[in-house]
């Protein structure tokens, strides 16, 4: 899909969270979707095919996301697979996510963890980031067991990591 | 009657009428005599000449066929010379020819030998150098399993080590070290 239409497609699941009044718990919700669409093959495969029927793909998004997330964000998951755009749903969301963040003067910091951070945890995270980067930042946090152990913060361009994964493939680069 | 007057008579005179039946009446044998020197003088004035000239020209003929011959004699024993000194030729030639042959045998061997050496060493060298080749690719090889079959331990021991508390303190050294710069 073009940059032009993921833009388009994002500023409007942008506008009808912000016209609904949540799109603070919106934005999380889809940014945790995404990160779950983008590690489950077997999630993305059922989303993305065109062999199955688009309600029956609408039926998953919403077995899926029935009691876990708001509606807004479950309506607006499951029309964006309903439009056969399933591939492009975490760009979308990532764009979504920008622009809720440069709403309100925030940049996205995508925090991968292997386990999940605390309030306080996250708190002190965010300030810590925004003490290293001089912005201040939206966090995201994604519990990632491939990380092993430690944090990988993304801030815009700039990457600090400090997991165990990191490690480990230095020192197997180094053997 | 001689024989003269027996012509004469034309065969009818009787041989027996003859004064001598060898010698004639002398006037004939003078007058015969002399046309006998007459006619003899003649031949020797008009047919000698011819004669001779036909005994010098048989003498020539007979000398030019000796000579002829000679040529031929003189001839032959050239060619037999030059058939000998030909057969001798060859002779020489067979030798000169098979000692180019043997020694052109003897630089094919040489040159075979050379290149069979060359070839050989060749292939020992590459040989050499497959195998150093093959030993180092071994070598990396097992280094990169080795490896990564330590880093999959390692991997595996951490996850299983690394509780919760573990867990927390990474999560806590890393806010203070990212808090910590600026």
């Amino acid at each position: 899909m073009s940059d032009a239409r993921i833009e388009g497609y994002a500023r409007a699941l942008f506008e009808i969270a912000r016209a609904e009044g949540t799109l603070d718990e919106v934005e999380d919700e889809l940014f945790r979707f995404a990160r779950s669409f983008e590690s489950s093959d077997a999630l993305r495969n059922a989303l993305t095919d065109e062999m199955v029927p688009a309600d029956r793909r609408q039926g998953i998004v919403e077995s899926l996301l029935g009691d876990r997330a708001t509606a807004t964000t479950m309506q607006l998951v499951s029309m964006v697979i309903g439009s056969g755009r399933g591939r492009d749903l975490p760009e979308i969301i990532d764009s979504l996510v920008a622009r809720a963040s440069r709403s309100k003067d925030l940049e996205v910091a995508e925090v991968r963890s292997a386990v999940a951070l605390t309030d306080d945890q996250q708190t002190r995270l965010a300030a810590a980031l925004a003490n290293a980067t001089g912005q201040q930042v939206n966090l995201k946090v994604v519990v990632d067991p491939s990380v092993i152990g430690g944090i990988v913060a993304t801030v815009g361009d700039t990457v600090i990591d400090g997991t165990v994964r990191t490690r480990l493939d230095q020192l197997k680069s180094r053997l | 009657m001689n024989i003269y007057g027996l012509v004469a008579a034309g065969g009818d005179i009787d041989p027996s009428e003859s004064v001598h039946w060898l010698w004639p009446p002398a006037a004939e044998l003078i007058y015969g005599g002399i046309a006998s020197l007459i006619i003899f003088s003649l031949l020797w004035k008009f047919a000698g000449p011819a004669a001779k000239k036909g005994m010098a020209d048989r003498t020539a003929r007979i000398q030019a066929d000796l000579d002829a011959a000679d040529a031929a004699v003189t001839g032959a024993r050239q060619e037999a010379e030059e058939i000998r000194r030909a057969a001798g030729d060859i002779d020489a030639e067979r030798s000169r020819l098979l000692a180019e042959a043997d020694a052109q045998a003897a630089d094919i061997l040489s040159d075979g030998r050379a290149r069979i050496e060359t070839e050989v060493a060749e292939l020992e060298a590459r040989a050499a150098a497959d195998a150093a080749s093959m030993g180092d690719r071994l070598g990396d090889e097992l280094r990169a399993e080795i490896a990564s079959l330590s880093a999959e331990v390692t991997q595996r021991l951490l996850a299983e080590t690394l509780d919760d508390a573990a867990q927390q303190q990474m999560i806590e050294d890393f806010i203070q070290k990212v808090g910590s710069s600026s």
